[in-house]
């Protein structure tokens, strides 16, 4: 019932009446971005050398991997 | 706007087109107007000779190449750092670091990521999507947490503009464009917004160039006016001169500097308002082995910069 009536009464209160373990979508989605915004940092941070030499090593001509460690 | 009108414009007749070219008297092709250079490189060759990456101490730069496109960087640093302060006086501490990093160089990719033994990560990344779509990429990381930054930017080339939309971290959205409105002259601006800081900004640029000079100048509503001129004067020499002023707080600071291209060394040196000369050498030992120095000095504030250096490859 409860439920019903905060349908009907759009704009008036409408987030408050809802039930405390229910968030706004707009909530849920600034909670996922910032998650995924952190993972996405990790990665980059621990991921882009190793991903730049990766596809340093497999382009044409390919080096030897002995060159990667080698000062010559 | 170039893309609109259709390219079916009467030719100029071919005897009299010739005529005005040798008479260096071109009637300009509105329709056929050059592209701008990017927005943020509209200081670019008062930026050359004003400011060069002046160090303090050692530094040390391997290249070693892989293939064409591909290389690893080894660097040495080691000399005073400056942290800020908010004294008078410049407090330096003493810091010595090795930097590694990995460059893959593509016509449609470039990657560059450069990694400190602090942790520091400082990635850079351009990809062409197409011909005239370009997003770039730029993120400083580091392991303290609230001290990372990055930004992204969509770059759309037309015909004879550019135009850029920029993203990044803290809520910062920022948009510019270019346009060429005669083959010498061009406008443009830019808005941003800072979401952390609720700040946001709107200004104008303006460029002229010739064969021979740059001309550019920037009003931001954060009260910044940057004017700058840089003559070539030969195919060494470029002299270059910088104006800013800042009107919201009553900063000014000019400075006057030279560029001179020589076959074995490039020399640079400016001196400031602020009572600050910077000089900085590159001179090219052998092929591929570059010896570098750079000097700061700050009359005013006494701090005395000297730095020197190798590159190799």
């Amino acid at each position: 019932m409860a439920s019903r009536v905060s349908l009907k009464t759009k704009g008036k209160g409408g987030k408050g009446s809802k039930g405390s373990d229910e968030k706004s979508a707009a909530q849920c989605l600034k909670e996922w971005s910032t998650w995924a915004m952190k993972k996405a940092k990790v990665a980059t941070h621990y991921g882009f050398i190793p991903l730049v030499i990766i596809i340093g090593m497999n382009s044409e001509p390919k080096p030897q991997l002995y060159q990667l460690l080698s000062p010559v | 706007m170039a893309g609109l009108v259709p390219p079916g414009i009467p030719a100029v007749p071919a005897d009299v087109s010739h005529t005005a070219h040798t008479k260096h008297d071109e009637k300009t092709d509105y329709m056929n107007l050059p592209c701008p250079i990017p927005y943020e490189e509209l200081h670019r060759e008062a930026l050359m000779s004003l400011k060069p990456e002046t160090f303090e101490g050692l530094r040390f730069d391997f290249t070693k190449g892989l293939n064409q496109k591909f290389s690893l960087s080894h660097s040495v640093i080691m000399g005073p750092t400056e942290i800020p302060s908010q004294s008078a006086e410049t407090i330096k501490i003493p810091t010595a670091h090795y930097e590694f990093g990995a460059n893959f160089i593509d016509p449609n990719l470039m990657l560059i990521g450069r990694v400190m033994t602090d942790g520091r990560l400082n990635a850079r990344v351009k990809c062409d999507l197409t011909d005239n779509l370009t997003v770039k990429a730029n993120a400083q990381l580091t392991n303290e947490p609230h001290m990372s930054h990055g930004m992204f930017n969509f770059d759309y080339k037309g015909k004879d503009f550019r135009s850029q939309f920029q993203m990044g971290n803290g809520a910062l959205f920022g948009a510019n464009y270019i346009q060429s409105v005669t083959p010498h002259f061009s406008l443009g601006g830019e808005v941003f917004w800072a979401g952390q800081h609720r700040k946001s900004g709107i200004g104008y640029a303006a460029r002229y160039e010739t064969d021979k000079m740059v001309a550019t100048g920037q009003v931001a509503n954060t009260g910044i006016v940057a004017l700058s001129y840089v003559q070539k004067v030969s195919d060494k020499v470029s002299l270059a001169s910088d104006f800013m002023y800042n009107y919201l707080s009553k900063d000014v600071t000019a400075s006057v500097g030279y560029d001179y291209i020589l076959r074995q060394c490039r020399l640079r040196g400016k001196i400031d308002s602020n009572g600050c000369t910077t000089s900085y050498l590159e001179e090219r030992l052998n092929m591929g082995l570059n010896f570098i120095l750079s000097a700061e000095i700050d009359h005013r504030k006494k701090d005395y910069k000297f730095g020197f250096g190798l590159t190799v490859g």
